[in-house]
């Protein structure tokens, strides 16, 4: 095979993947609550932050914590899973203030939708305040002995992408082995079937929906910290074209639908790595066109169930 | 108060109407920013390109600026009504998500086209006035304007249709109303609305460029709307003035500010699920039949209603 | 040849998934006529009439309004052929006022050019008079009259459904569907809306078509009935007819066997 195809294969597969997790994140409360949490992209950010720090990186000129770098460095492989925890744990809180208060009081869906995005604006600038708006590399030494470029079928690649496209693989396999194998996963399914009967079952819907929450954090915040490696993190605002990128991947999908994020995210992902270079400007409108053509033809999206209304 | 903040206040206000139409039809659509930037670009190209609307030196013509703001308003909404009739079969979050996407296809165009000037945008837009003093009266007539129409609509049988769209949409198209055709001129409305209020930004600014309309500013709009209430104009309205003045009374914070703005945000809908302006609170400051002007059920006739109680058949 | 019927159901069928909600069913309705439809819960008596409103589309099968098929049905163009209906549970305009929800329901009647009514012209002034005086009279017609500004979210339950009729009356029907008025209503309540039903059926011109559990009340208030049980017309004729028809009788109180 072609040595510039790999590449850019291998580029719209783990761009692709990112999309997934973090489209799945969306998805995941999706199918409990119905609505969009317009702070995941914020967690995304968090997580890359989350993994830098952790790492041992040092904060910029910029910010309130300015010079200041943890006591201890940790390898990449431990920094990641706990810049997914402490992620998880961000996305709890915003659960607890922007999402619980309005669903106790039954309120409009869509409101949530406000209250999450005032989340996400808290979060994104209290980065800014403490961490600066400077953009962050994590250092190439960060992967210890693994080479930085590895050769495949005659392409050079960038451990870093091999790497990012099997950590995010293996996630989404663990995803869907423990949605549709474990008995929680289960139970979160059933809630968003019906949350009505899930709850006459026994199902602690509250449980779930945190539950959701949590998962969901772990995802952006592995997804971020995957991609703040790969690209490095480009500023505070850096998860939130991300986070509206994915809005296209979920449409495309089909909102609600596992298996719908992860094709759509791998579709739009090659899509991108396709563009060709000089039309790069436009590459950031590749994910909307898609949304507006599946919107078009077949609004339920790829693997979405049809959208009906209820007499 | 500086002249200045004034009118970005002002522009607010217009543009929380904008959000305000199609959500008084109970449609949740995010496409200001993008019609607000078309409108800016449209002005900022004819005002610095076109020699008719140029006029001499720095400065260009009034009535130029009226008729920026005319074919900006007009274009706004011509698109609006391309795309309309396709994105408004969508309800709820997926058109929310739609327009968050119309929006960042604009921006891309507007980034990328070959005569908006890329990141850097278009500099040097001429001055119909020659101060910001202008600028806050014309802004002002405009906003009145604006809000007296909204006044009116809501009166109207148009008005009426919207919001029993928004309260039942199905039963509204079951009592004979085109639910379709009636959200569509309330979202080419609000682009019309949109457009020509960026017709105007691009002058007051002096310079244009593809970040005026991205999705910050959707988020920052439908603020407006979700802090002052969708139940009435004169939510959007205090809104709007509001919110834009916030950022610069917390400017004494200073970085902070952001955090407080996202904590309205955050907190407005779980305070206020209808936002601050509701129609109850206007009848309780006794203003229901002056300002919100609901025809000529005044209080005292609400409150013998209510006493006399509903006599059964 | 006689007028074709008001309206007509052909072969009518409705599949939700695995679901045969509605199979094959056909009956035509006429003018003038109170027409019920009965049946055990889950019949598909609502489905057939979100189907006949075009809140549903059939899978096969069509409606035909005064012997014509109805093309591109949508619900507001029925509005305008001249149907109207109520729902089984309620769908008012809850933050509008009692006055604006039948004025609402005037949506056709109150056209004007959006300029002239912006502007408030003395001809958009006296049409605005003239619908909140009809709106008022059918509010009066229902007992509603003194209750005009209140929020609709506001009433109690019964009164909501007098609303709900006089909203659907306001759109000037020739065809009245009613699904289920009478539910949460002691018996004086549904004698009383009996009345009130053939009131309105004799003043309006109208013909209607009811659904209601209750059959006693069916019995008495019906001109003709049709009986649906699993999705199947089991039966049609005049009470007589159906009060003794043997899968009626089989349908309500199981086989005998």
């Amino acid at each position: 095979m072609d040595a510039d195809l790999i590449q850019l294969l291998l580029n719209g597969l783990s761009l692709g993947a990112v999309y997934a997790l973090f489209a799945l994140g969306y998805t995941l409360v999706f199918s409990v609550l119905g609505v969009i949490n317009f702070a995941h992209g914020a967690v995304f950010t968090l997580g890359a932050y989350f993994t830098y720090l952790l790492i041992g990186g040092q904060v910029g000129a910029n910010g309130l914590l300015s010079g200041l770098r943890l006591p201890f460095s940790l390898p990449f492989v431990l920094a990641l899973p706990l810049a997914g925890l402490g992620s998880a744990l961000v996305a709890l809180l915003i659960e607890r203030v922007a999402f619980r208060p309005l669903r106790q009081r039954g309120a409009d869906s869509l409101l949530a939708l406000i209250s999450s995005l005032g989340a996400g604006v808290i979060l994104v600038n209290l980065i800014q305040l403490l961490m600066g708006a400077e953009s962050f590399a994590i250092p190439t030494g960060t992967l210890g002995a693994l080479p930085v470029a590895l050769s495949i079928g005659g392409a050079r690649v960038r451990t870093v992408q091999v790497l990012l496209l099997a950590i995010a693989a293996l996630l989404l396999v663990l995803l869907s082995v423990w949605l549709e194998g474990s008995r929680s996963g289960k139970a979160l399914q059933a809630v968003s079937e019906d949350p009505v009967t899930a709850q006459l079952l026994g199902i602690d819907s509250d449980g779930m929906i945190r539950l959701a929450f949590g998962v969901s954090g772990f995802l952006a915040g592995v997804s971020g910290g995957l991609v703040g490696l790969s690209v490095s993190i480009a500023g505070p605002y850096f998860g939130i074209s991300y986070g509206l990128k994915a809005l296209g991947v979920l449409v495309l999908g089909g909102l609600g639908s596992v298996p719908g994020a992860v094709l759509g995210g791998l579709i739009i992902g090659l899509a991108e790595a396709f563009v060709p270079a000089e039309w790069s400007g436009w590459k950031d409108a590749v994910a909307y066109g898609f949304l507006f053509l599946i919107l078009l033809l077949r609004p339920q999206g790829l693997l979405g169930r049809p959208l009906g209304t209820k007499v | 108060m500086d002249a200045g903040l004034l009118v970005q206040m002002l522009i607010g206000a217009l543009l929380g109407l904008s959000v305000y139409l199609p959500l008084y039809c109970g449609q949740l659509s995010l496409a200001t920013p993008g019609f607000f930037a078309i409108g800016g670009t449209v002005a900022a190209l004819l005002s610095t390109r076109v020699p008719a609307f140029a006029g001499t030196g720095a400065t260009s013509p009034l009535p130029a600026l009226l008729l920026e703001m005319a074919l900006a308003g007009l274009l706004a909404g011509l698109l609006a009504l391309a795309i309309g009739g396709t994105v408004l079969r969508l309800r709820g979050i997926y058109l929310a998500i739609a327009t968050i996407a119309l929006v960042e296809i604009l921006r891309v165009f507007n980034l990328n086209l070959p005569f908006t000037g890329g990141a850097l945008g278009i500099f040097g837009i001429p001055q119909p006035f020659d101060s910001t003093t202008g600028y806050a009266g014309f802004s002002l007539a405009l906003l009145a304007v604006v809000c007296w129409l909204c006044a009116r609509l809501e009166q109207l049988r148009l008005g009426r249709a919207m919001a029993a769209i928004r309260d039942d949409e199905l039963a509204a198209a079951s009592v004979g109303i085109d639910t379709a055709r009636v959200k569509l001129t309330a979202f080419v409305l609000s682009a019309l609305l949109a457009g020509l209020t960026g017709a105007l930004a691009a002058h007051f600014l002096n310079s244009w460029n593809a970040k005026l309309g991205s999705f910050d500013a959707s988020i920052t709009t439908l603020a407006f709307v979700v802090f002052g209430g969708s139940r009435t104009w004169l939510g959007p309205v205090i809104g709007g003035l509001a919110l834009t003045a916030l950022p610069e009374l917390l400017r004494p914070v200073g970085d902070l500010r952001l955090i407080v703005f996202g904590l309205v945000i955050l907190l407005g809908p779980v305070l206020f699920p209808q936002g601050l302006i509701t129609p109850q609170l206007l009848q309780r400051l006794g203003h229901g039949c002056s300002v919100v002007g609901q025809g000529f059920s005044g209080a005292g006739r609400r409150l013998r209603g209510r006493l006399s109680g509903v006599r059964r058949p | 040849m006689s007028a074709p019927p008001l309206l007509a159901v052909e072969g009518l069928s409705c599949r939700f998934g695995g679901l045969l909600a509605l199979n094959n069913v056909s009956l035509a309705v006429q003018e003038g006529e109170i027409f019920g439809l009965i049946g055990p819960n889950g019949a598909g008596k609502t489905t057939l009439f979100n189907a006949i409103s075009a809140l549903t589309t059939p899978s096969s099968g069509q409606v035909l309004w005064r012997g014509q098929p109805i093309r591109h049905p949508r619900p507001d163009r029925l509005s305008r052929l001249g149907l109207a209906r109520t729902f089984q549970n309620l769908r008012l305009f809850d933050s509008l006022s009692v006055r604006d929800n039948v004025l609402v329901g005037l949506h056709r009647f109150a056209a004007s050019p959006l300029a002239a009514g912006l502007l408030g012209t003395a001809g958009v002034r006296r049409r605005q008079r003239q619908l909140e005086q009809r709106a008022l009279e059918l509010l009066a017609l229902v007992g509603l009259e003194d209750g005009a500004d209140l929020a609709a979210a506001s009433l109690p339950y019964g009164e909501r459904r007098r609303l709900e009729l006089a909203r659907a009356l306001a759109t000037e029907p020739r065809l009245l569907l009613l699904d289920e008025p009478a539910a949460g209503m002691n018996p004086a309540e549904k004698n009383d809306l009996c009345e009130l039903i053939r009131a309105i059926r004799d003043r309006f011109d109208l013909t209607v078509m009811i659904i209601e559990h209750h059959v006693p009340l069916m019995m008495r208030l019906c001109d003709r009935l049709a009986v649906l049980n699993f999705g199947e017309r089991i039966a049609l004729g005049t009470p007589e007819v159906v009060r003794h028809d043997p899968k009626v009788i089989e349908a309500y109180l199981g086989s005998p066997r």
